[in-house]
């Protein structure tokens, strides 16, 4: 029997697509100049349907790429031509809320946002946040070791799971990690979080819940400069406060903003902060006169506080359309995700600005300042012929960061869209001993292949123009 | 009489040199720091040691960034000590006193792994130096990156069966202006349902620890807001608890009588085991019982909501331990045996029920190191 009849009769074929046109659906995630039809598409409703699938797979040597909401914006979750996708929208089961031991079992469809509504009775969160949260699910979120605004303070997804049930490559289901962080052995569930979809399926995880900060307060601080933004930061973290956000948006950024949704930034700022303590109340309360007066030693020109939860939620709201917004002042852009020592954020600015000056573009700033990440978007203008050039300095700032002891990417992943740009960051025996891992998990390299680690195919590829994702365009998902 | 080859490198260089020098050789390795975890899970075979302590040194330290890189062999006490001039810390405080290396190595923890977790939330990067000689480097200086696999979880936990581990970068925590310590009186289910109710509050303790019939939680934070949290906390614990602010003789005393239990000492049996946080009770209660059945001394420090256990047993026979280490496998199959007393390796095997993913484990093994050179037996009798 073909593969294809056996992943027919395995599943269902109700919960198998060959449609060519519905095929296209899944074409793409939220890395839109990257599209690879699979040859197919299926759609388990149980872990077993999983692993009756990937076993399928296993036998024929037939690739597999997981799929959760497709927002990923790394391409990550890019089918590969020969191969077929598993999507876990329909593993979407809150399983169990455990409020006494801190936890929640949950189906890898799951959305982010969904664990922590199911925990909020009981005054309890799932911390970490990623702005796709109301969309991007839990799977994903494990496959990309995703982080998100509040992750300075708490951390990534890495830090907030402890058990995953997970399908390998050759179709066995196993468990990684256990009812605490004391497992004895490798900490193989480490490894696999963030691993990009190359090492196995998830099909069920055990996350850790957070009792809700009792008080939480939000300021905005403008800067008459990039760099007094940047040293504000500095002085911040210098004093000994671990804010549990810290956000910066150049003007590029909060004239986005403004000309998108109601906006509380100041039009003409140079730069703003946005700066975020949460926590006990007193504790809150002490430091965040300090950010205050630390802000105005650097050269701060006005602090806006926030008065209550729905002028915070109107902060947020701006900062997070940032990115959904710049479509409003530039017909295309690209996206980038690089990561630099926090000390030297006002220098990579500063070199980012001049080379977007030599290349004739514009780069709007808006990003996660507390952690160096950065989220330079590059604006261009494809109609204009400047699709080369964006590109190309998209490219170069990413490796900037790395020249600079940084990353490639802080929480998007490097997926197809940086494969490319990898040996930048690591050597071959550092690359040769990561394939060594991906090797003792996945012999064939069925599971999600071309992602992370450079390839002569992938590398000769180009890709083409970044396009808004579907659920982009609908306002659904930021893409920060 | 034998003698044991000792490599005892001080740089990156050597140690590539001694892993590649020590395979044509074909000898068996066994990787070596502070020795305080020498005895952990199985007693490793060996032709030589690869003593890593010559590899101490900072390598960069940008108090700015708050993350270090140091070679992993310096003590992490000293690490501790030169961090502690920039008032930061690594946020980590194990009972033991090994090397930065051996912290990674071993998953070891101490009471704050309630806030903070283990040495895997804390490390950032690695430098690997592999059986063959292969030197590898994953993860970097800045504390968010997802650029390619973090090597520094797979070695999370090796006890030296994998590579040898060269560098080390740690993301740091400022130090707190206050500290303080809630101490109280109680057993195990009456802690659990205290700290419960600490955690629930949002009082935001960096540990709660029950240790031998005392609850002890610290809260850090700013001067007001750690007095302010200490009258919400003594009104919840109500009568027979201490509020000890700082971390002078008083706290300190208490804290330390956990890194003792923890350490143990010479004829002491030490197991550290995981579970949920709820099964807390029921563990003391099987602690206390196999104790009395088997006539040992038996001491426990549990951080409950962080699933972490320890339990001493002094005196009485190996055979005894060996009952009582028995019981506990048995109903907490996650358990490492720290420290064996005399006689009981020939009672026990080294490891008891293996975790569900134990192919993965083995397949790992031979990815990395194919001849089973470092650290041989260290995981038998699972491989």
């Amino acid at each position: 029997m073909s593969w294809s009849a056996e992943l027919a009769e395995a599943l269902g074929r109700e919960n198998v697509i060959t449609d060519p046109a519905r095929l296209r659906t899944y074409e793409c995630d939220g890395l839109t100049g990257y599209r690879v039809q699979p040859a197919m598409v299926v759609l388990p409703r149980s872990a077993e349907q999983v692993a009756a699938a990937v076993r399928v797979c296993a036998g024929h040597g037939v690739p597999f790429v997981a799929r959760g909401a497709g927002t990923g914006l790394s391409g990550g979750a890019l089918p590969v031509a020969d191969g077929i996708v598993i999507s876990l929208q329909r593993l979407r089961r809150v399983v169990e809320v455990d409020p006494v031991n801190l936890r929640a079992v949950v189906e890898p469809g799951v959305t982010n946002l969904d664990i922590s509504k199911a925990a909020a009775p009981y005054g309890l969160y799932y911390a970490p946040d990623p702005s796709s949260q109301q969309v991007c699910t839990i799977g994903g979120n494990v496959a990309e070791n995703s982080g998100g605004a509040h992750c300075l303070k708490y951390g990534f997804t890495v830090n907030h799971v402890l058990a995953a049930e997970v399908v390998l490559a050759d179709g066995t289901v196993t468990t990684l990690g256990g009812d605490s962080a004391q497992v004895p052995g490798y900490d193989l569930l480490g490894a696999f979080i963030g691993s990009e979809g190359t090492l196995g399926i998830v099909t069920k995880v055990t996350v850790r819940l957070l009792a809700k900060p009792a008080a939480v307060r939000t300021m905005v601080a403008d800067f008459a400069t990039v760099a007094g933004a940047g040293d504000a930061v500095t002085g911040i973290i210098a004093a000994g406060i671990v804010p549990a956000a810290v956000e910066m948006l150049d003007n590029l950024a909060i004239q986005a903003v403004a000309a998108s949704t109601e906006s509380v930034y100041t039009p003409d700022t140079v730069a703003a902060l946005v700066v975020e303590l949460d926590g006990p109340p007193d504790d809150v309360a002490e430091q965040f006169d300090e950010v205050q007066e630390i802000c105005r030693q650097h050269g701060s020109t006005k602090i806006m506080l926030a008065r209550d939860a729905d002028h915070r939620a109107l902060i947020w709201k701006g900062r997070k359309a940032a990115f959904a917004a710049v479509g409003r002042i530039s017909p295309n852009y690209f996206v980038q995700d690089g990561v630099v020592p926090r000390g030297r954020l006002a220098e990579v600015l500063g070199r980012i600005a001049a080379m977007a000056d030599d290349a004739g573009v514009r780069v709007a700033n808006v990003f996660h300042a507390g952690d160096g990440n950065l989220h330079p978007l590059v604006l261009y203008s494809e109609a204009e012929g400047q699709h080369d050039r964006a590109e190309r300095l998209s490219t170069q700032i990413a490796e900037l960061c790395v020249e600079l002891g940084g990353s490639l990417s802080g929480e998007h992943g490097i997926g197809a869209d940086k494969a490319c740009s990898m040996p930048r960051m690591f050597g071959e025996d550092d690359l040769a001993t990561m394939l060594r891992l991906r090797t003792a998990f996945d012999p064939d390299g069925l599971c999600n292949p071309g992602k992370v680690f450079p390839t002569p195919r992938l590398c000769g590829e180009r890709p083409g123009p970044y396009r808004p994702h579907p659920l982009e365009e609908a306002g659904v998902i930021e893409r920060l | 009489m034998s003698t044991v080859t000792t490599y005892r490198p001080a740089a990156l260089a050597e140690l590539r040199d001694a892993l590649v020098d020590s395979a044509r050789a074909g000898e068996r390795l066994a990787i070596a720091g502070g020795g305080s975890a020498a005895a952990w899970g199985g007693a490793p075979r060996y032709d030589a040691v690869l003593d890593t302590t010559a590899m101490s040194g900072l390598i960069a330290y940008n108090p700015t960034d708050m993350t270090v890189a140091v070679q992993a062999g310096m003590p992490f006490a000293a690490l501790q000590e030169t961090l502690a001039g920039n008032g930061q810390w690594v946020a980590l405080d194990p009972a033991r006193a090994g090397t930065v290396g051996g912290l990674v190595a071993t998953a070891d923890a101490g009471p704050v792994r309630h806030a903070f977790g283990t040495s895997r939330d804390c490390v950032i990067g690695v430098t690997v130096v592999l059986a063959d000689g292969t030197v590898a480097r994953s993860g970097g200086h800045v504390i968010k990156n997802v650029a390619g696999y973090d090597l520094a979880k797979v070695f999370h936990g090796s006890l030296g069966t994998l590579g040898v581990l060269a560098e080390v970068v740690l993301r740091l925590h400022p130090r707190p202006a206050a500290t303080a310590t809630l101490a109280v009186p109680c057993d195990a289910a009456a802690a659990f349902d205290l700290g419960g109710r600490l955690v629930h509050g949002s009082l935001e303790p960096v540990a709660v620890e029950w240790c031998d019939g005392t609850l002890l939680a610290r809260f850090d934070g700013t001067a007001g807001g750690v007095e302010d949290r200490g009258r919400r906390a003594m009104a919840l614990a109500g009568a027979g608890a201490e509020w000890l602010p700082g971390d002078d003789h008083r706290a300190g005393a208490r804290w330390s009588a956990v890194a003792d239990l923890v350490r143990g000492a010479d004829g002491d049996t030490v197991v550290r085991l995981g579970a949920a946080p709820d099964r807390a009770p029921s563990l003391a209660a099987l602690v206390d019982r196999e104790a009395r059945a088997h006539a040992v001394d038996a001491a426990l420090t549990s951080s409950p909501f962080a699933g972490a256990h320890t339990v001493r047993l002094r005196g009485a026979t190996a055979a005894a331990h060996a009952a009582v280490v028995i019981a506990l496998r048995t109903e907490f199959p996650a358990t490492t045996v720290c420290r064996w007393a005399d006689g009981l390796h020939d009672e026990l095997p080294a490891w008891g029920e293996p975790p569900p993913a134990v192919a993965v484990l083995r397949a790992v093994k031979r990815a990395f190191d194919p001849d089973d050179r470092l650290g041989s037996g260290r995981f038998a009798p699972w491989f």
